[in-house]
């Protein structure tokens, strides 16, 4: 039965009520594409979705008893994604949407804190759709607005067709201020292949490999008006794995609420390998992942997506880090 | 047990395996049900099978996506599937819908003589016997969990932060109180002889209150979530899943409280999935990760027989017949043993 140890990939939608969500999950449901997908809805989306693979859920956000404030979880999400793993028909991939007005972590958090959640589905992306003529609006009035794009794997930049160049130009820069890695793919009424969203793998780590060129560059300005901004670093001197591991998980317990998402490729002295790192407030993956490539600059980069990063002094905590 | 059957499981059938009938379904086994000398079986794809003196029943399509819960009421089989529907099934493959709540989700089915339970969400609809309409206790957030006490007097809805504990007064109004312990709970159960209430939880550990005085405590030390657990026939030891042992906590006098679990190793470190007490004795079947089912008595641990030898597919139920002589057990990937107890020469 070597299927049923198979993990189902997770994608979790999310964006403001109207930016398109239920026309997406209708496109996904109803395209002929052989695929068999589960849908879970909640309570408070859009109407118009009716389907056999269609599940309500009540987003139920829980604390763990253990004081971690950060392993929020989604409740309602353990209690289906099981229900669903002992279907006897197995799924080619489970979509979560989730509310507007929801903060995406505790669902990421979910596949990091709950065991069999983890053995038997994984966190395939997040994907978030924004609304490109009300999206600076969103975001300047709601801070989940900024969560979900600061979160995303993804942004579909949906209504492209009601919005002229320049604004065009005005949305993306907004997002690339608090996401610059994310894809932002451009659609009216949603229309995007579904390999495009589907099926990405952005949680691996290897995949972080994968997508470097675009992602971890340098240091991105920012305004300090802004509420979710992002900050990257770059060494091409070796770090002390010692060194880095104490500031960096001092600062995850101390600011993990503050810091939303964090990547990163990492050169340790005397180490052979490279390390690949993700993480969603305090929660991290962390792994070598093979050698450096043969002639190829060995080099450090760590980003980081969150609140009040100019106050952790990350740039002085990350010079510490580096050899002597 | 033969003393080579340990070395080599994997070569070996059991003695139960070859002188019972196999089932090879493919399709996940999600629960189990005793139904006087009958088993009904629920399925992934929604169907339910009944099992009786070493025959296998038609298939009755029940539901369209998971049963997710079993129980019985009498003679009939209470299912809650995935496909938002609560039915009523005779041994005779008949189904009776009780409700149906669309694109939400029947977690959890109880009954206690004709009174039915289900639960959706957070929503428990209590049909008392010959009401057409449900009463409808709400609860703060989504239900783990729901059981009746030994008299049918109280139901205990365990959920986030807790339980609710209602009670029947002798004009049938149900009232209730909360037992507070933080974090989520799952399933719950009562002792059998309704001292203690028990609560999984989603951390790896359990929760208890001694219901006279209310007073509660945790068992812990568990290496997963723990998914199955039992009171044995007179409450003398809860027996639990959860660990690669199966843990027996001791459930006399004033409960567990300072007091240490009865561990019942296994071959093989795997994990114990599944965990049903033997009737009227102090001992359980044990079903493991790899399908594997032993037979141990709880207060001697070298008295373990090896009953299914492994399928490498996760024990998801174990039910015995009324009348001890027959056991069913089925796995996530659809093996299913049915197979009487005792040798010819031993009834």
């Amino acid at each position: 039965m070597g299927e049923t140890n198979k993990q189902v990939p997770v994608t979790v939608l999310t964006g403001f009520l109207g930016a398109g969500k239920t026309t997406l999950l209708n496109r996904i449901l109803t395209e002929q594409h052989g695929k068999k997908y589960a849908v879970i809805v909640n309570e408070f989306g859009e109407q118009g979705i009716d389907n056999d693979l269609v599940v309500d859920a009540d987003e139920e956000v829980f604390e763990m008893n253990n004081g971690c404030i950060c392993c929020t979880v989604r409740g309602d999400l353990i209690r289906i994604l099981s229900g669903l793993m002992k279907r006897a028909d197995k799924l080619d991939a489970i979509i979560v949407e989730t509310t507007g007005l929801a903060d995406p972590a505790p669902v990421a958090q979910t596949f990091f804190v709950d065991q069999d959640v983890a053995d038997r589905t994984k966190l395939d992306a997040i994907v978030t759709v924004a609304d490109a003529v009300h999206l600076s609006t969103q975001l300047s009035d709601h801070h989940e607005a900024e969560e979900q794009i600061a979160f995303a794997d993804v942004v579909l930049l949906n209504k492209i067709d009601l919005v002229d160049e320049s604004g065009l130009e005005v949305v993306k820069e907004r997002i690339k201020k608090i996401n610059p890695f994310a894809k932002i793919i451009h659609t009216t009424k949603c229309g995007v292949s579904l390999s495009e969203i589907l099926n990405l793998d952005a949680f691996n780590l290897k995949r972080i490999l994968d997508t470097e060129p675009d992602f971890l560059t340098s240091d991105h300005d920012h305004e300090h008006d802004d509420d979710v901004t992002s900050l990257s670093f770059v060494s091409d001197t070796p770090l002390d794995m010692e060194k880095f591991q104490d500031w960096f998980s001092k600062l995850l317990q101390t600011k993990g609420q503050d810091i939303l998402r964090t990547k990163g490729i990492l050169d340790f002295t005397g180490e052979n390998d490279r390390y690949v790192f993700q993480g969603v407030h305090m929660l991290m993956d962390a792994s070598p992942m093979g050698k450096w490539p043969e002639g190829k600059e060995r080099s450090s980069r760590l980003v980081f997506i969150g609140r009040n990063l100019e106050s952790m002094n990350l740039k002085e905590g990350f010079e510490n880090c580096k050899s002597a | 047990m033969k003393a080579d059957s340990n070395k080599f499981p994997e070569l070996n059938k059991t003695k139960f395996e070859n002188r019972g009938k196999e089932f090879k379904l493919r399709i996940p086994v999600t629960n189990a049900i005793t139904i006087g000398n009958s088993v009904a079986v629920g399925f992934g794809d929604g169907t339910v099978r009944i099992f009786r003196s070493g025959q296998i029943s038609e298939v009755i399509k029940a539901h369209s996506g998971v049963v997710l819960s079993i129980s019985k009421d009498g003679e009939d089989i209470l299912t809650g599937g995935d496909d938002g529907r609560f039915l009523k099934i005779s041994l005779d493959g008949e189904i009776k819908e009780i409700a149906n709540f669309g694109s939400r989700w029947v977690d959890h089915v109880t009954a206690y003589n004709g009174s039915l339970v289900c639960t959706s969400g957070n929503i428990v609809y209590l049909w008392m016997p010959n009401k057409k309409e449900p009463k409808l206790l709400e609860h703060e957030s989504t239900i783990g969990g729901v059981a009746f006490d030994s008299k049918g007097r109280r139901l205990a809805v365990s959920r986030y932060g807790g339980v609710t504990l209602w009670k029947k007064d002798y004009s049938n109004k149900w009232s209730s109180s909360n037992l507070i312990w933080k974090g989520s709970h799952n399933k719950v159960i009562f002792s059998t002889d309704d001292r203690f209430l028990v609560t999984s939880m989603q951390e790896n550990q359990l929760h208890f209150w001694r219901l006279k005085d209310k007073t509660d405590s945790f068992m812990s030390g568990y290496g997963a979530k723990v998914k199955s657990f039992a009171f044995v026939y007179d409450s003398k030891f809860l027996v639990t899943s959860g660990s690669n042992d199966a843990i027996c906590w001791p459930f006399d006098g004033n409960g567990p409280e300072g007091r240490k679990p009865i561990c019942l190793p296994y071959v093989g470190n795997k994990l114990v999935t599944f965990v049903e007490p033997f009737p009227n004795e102090n001992a359980i079947f044990t079903g493991l990760s790899d399908g594997s089912v032993f037979l141990s008595e709880i207060e001697k641990s070298t008295n373990t027989i090896i009953i299914r030898s492994f399928t490498q597919s996760e024990v998801t139920a174990i039910a015995v017949t009324e009348d001890c002589s027959s056991i069913l057990i089925g796995d996530i990937g659809g093996n299913i043993l049915w197979t009487s107890i005792w040798d010819e020469e031993e009834k």
